[in-house]
């Protein structure tokens, strides 16, 4: 469902993501890991067409970022690390926007709406101004606003920052959910980035990790976990040295 | 394009309810009055003295279109300078603000619904600040008899004037994350189109920068205030009509050069 084919991204001098190659399988949740600074970001924007990779492409469906921008883009939500919210807008005005904007029909944009506003716990806040809500509820509508249109693949910037426990519980739900629905709806394909491990552990079925720009790890969570090693230990070896980073990969 | 639409329906809801759509027109509509007035008061200062010196050729010739209306289209249009700035500054600049330019990027609209729907929605704004004006030299229908087809002219003429300024600060409101930046960017772009034809005649006759006829030639065409002139005084024609179409379609793929470039750096 998605593939990134040496994907490579370059800020001047620095080499923000370097050769990076993966594949997501439909209806599965992808964990993306690694340190600060480590691309996460900038990958997750080359796959959803905000920034062109300076190589490498990606195949989002049967869609080419460069071949069919309109096509890949439509097929995916995002969530950008920083929610992309209009202050002065109303929660359910914006989410109406959004849904317009990502040509969900006409007659359809309400059931869209609400549903995004219940599976998102904001129901009781739809007419409430963005810019006067806590930042938790704004991570909230940030989350709806990737959802509403019901995409096939969802690319998630640290879906959970900022949250309370309990909303974390449910958007991890939420998460789980859209991968395997229960009522015959078309699964989702995931990709969500997180420092929260027990997060991966909770929803992930798979790991990459990658470190300064490179792909380390890339093997299902159940493995990783096997011989009951912690996640974190995994965290940290592969993040340690090059060297160490280099032996992971291999 | 329906995802211009889309844009250009949330960009006007925005707008007003922002305190700057209602500052300018408020604004506006008092600076109309204001000028209309004095305008007014020196129409009938004029006639009176015509009598009084018994000018009765003159003040055969005096009417209210030439005497009154076209001044006072003249003097308003000096406000666009600021006004059509103040409004078209947030344009881009609160989308990166906002981050919702990495949600607009990532839509399906293209570049060119996203440009075009932010001009629809300034051009929206500024037809209906031209409309507000025109209910003053409207009032003059029922007193007198002005000339419509004039009349019509010269409210089309700051229609296009305004028109060709909100894709001039379109422009600079995407070149720049900084509302005050974009704003003083698109009034000095503005003044400069103003003194393209003084440039253009002091290069000509200095021969500054071995500029020759032809090219002085060209940035008198390029300035405003002749095209703009000829409208207000009622004629409709179409090299100044192609003029506006020019600046407008120039400043629009500009912008749309700029937010692409960002893509791209
Ligand atoms: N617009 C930019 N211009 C220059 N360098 C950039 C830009 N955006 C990101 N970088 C650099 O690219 C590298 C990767 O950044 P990125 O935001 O992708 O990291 P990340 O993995 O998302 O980190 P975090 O966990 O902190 O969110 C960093 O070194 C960062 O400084
Ligand atoms: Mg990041």
């Amino acid at each position: 469902m998605i593939e990134a084919r040496g994907l490579s991204k370059r800020y001047g001098d620095l080499l923000a993501v370097d050769d990076v190659s993966f594949v997501v399988q439909e209806g599965e949740v992808v964990g993306f890991l690694g340190p600060n600074g480590a691309g996460k970001t900038t990958t997750m924007r080359m796959l959803t067409g905000y920034l062109p990779p300076s190589d490498g492409t990606a195949v989002i469906g049967d869609a080419d970022i460069f071949e069919q921008p309109i096509a890949a883009r439509r097929a995916v939500g995002y969530l950008p690390e920083t929610p992309p919210l209009y202050p002065e807008m109303d929660v359910q005005g914006f989410l109406r926007f959004v849904a317009r904007l990502h040509d969900v029909p006409r007659r359809e944009i309400r059931d869209a709406v609400d549903r995004a506003l219940e599976r998102c716990g904001l129901a009781d806040v739809r007419r409430r101004v963005i810019g006067a809500l806590s930042k938790g509820y704004r991570q909230r509508v940030g989350v709806a606003q990737a959802i509403v249109h019901a995409p096939p693949v969802l690319v998630l910037d640290e879906p959970t920052v900022g949250l309370d426990p309990i909303q974390i519980r449910e958007i991890r739900g939420l998460i789980a959910e859209l991968a395997a629905p229960r009522d015959g709806e078309p699964a989702h394909t995931v990709v969500l980035s997180t420092h929260i491990l027990p997060e991966v552990e909770a929803i992930c079925q798979r790991v990459i990790l990658i470190n300064r720009g490179r792909k380390v790890v890339d093997r299902p969570l159940a493995e990783l976990t096997a011989d009951g090693a912690r996640l974190e230990d995994v965290f940290a070896r592969a993040t340690a040295r090059d060297a160490d980073a280099e032996e992971a990969e291999a | 394009m329906r995802h211009a639409g889309t844009i250009a329906g949330r960009e006007l809801r925005s707008l007003f309810v922002s305190p700057v759509a209602y500052a300018v027109l408020t604004l506006w509509a008092l600076l109309g009055a204001f000028f209309f007035l004095s305008t007014l008061v020196q129409f009938q200062e004029i006639l009176l003295r015509m009598q009084q010196f018994q000018m009765f050729d003159q003040l055969r010739q005096m009417n209210l279109n030439d005497a009154l209306i076209e001044p006072f289209f003249q003097t308003m249009w000096v406000f666009f300078l600021i006004g059509v700035p103040a409004v078209t500054m947030h344009l881009f600049t609160a989308d990166k603000a906002n981050r919702t330019e990495e949600l607009l990027l990532t839509s399906p609209a293209t570049i060119w619904d996203i440009v075009v729907g932010k001009y629809l929605a300034a051009a929206g704004f500024m037809v209906l600040m031209v409309a507000l004006l025109g209910f003053f030299p409207g009032l003059l229908f029922a007193f007198g008899d002005p000339e419509v087809g004039k009349t019509w002219a010269g409210l089309l003429g700051m229609v296009l004037v305004a028109l060709a300024y909100a894709a001039i600060g379109l422009f600079a409101s995407s070149v720049t994350s900084n509302q005050i930046i974009a704003f003083f960017l698109a009034l000095m772009l503005i003044v400069l189109f103003l003194l393209l034809s003084l440039i253009g005649d002091l290069g000509a006759a200095s021969g500054f920068f071995g500029m020759g006829e032809s090219v002085a030639g060209v940035m008198r065409w390029l300035a405003t205030a002749e095209h703009f002139s000829r409208l207000t005084q009622g004629l409709v024609e179409t090299r100044d009509l192609v003029y506006f179409a020019f600046i407008i379609g120039v400043f629009l793929l500009l912008t749309k050069a700029s937010v692409e470039s960002v893509r791209w750096r």
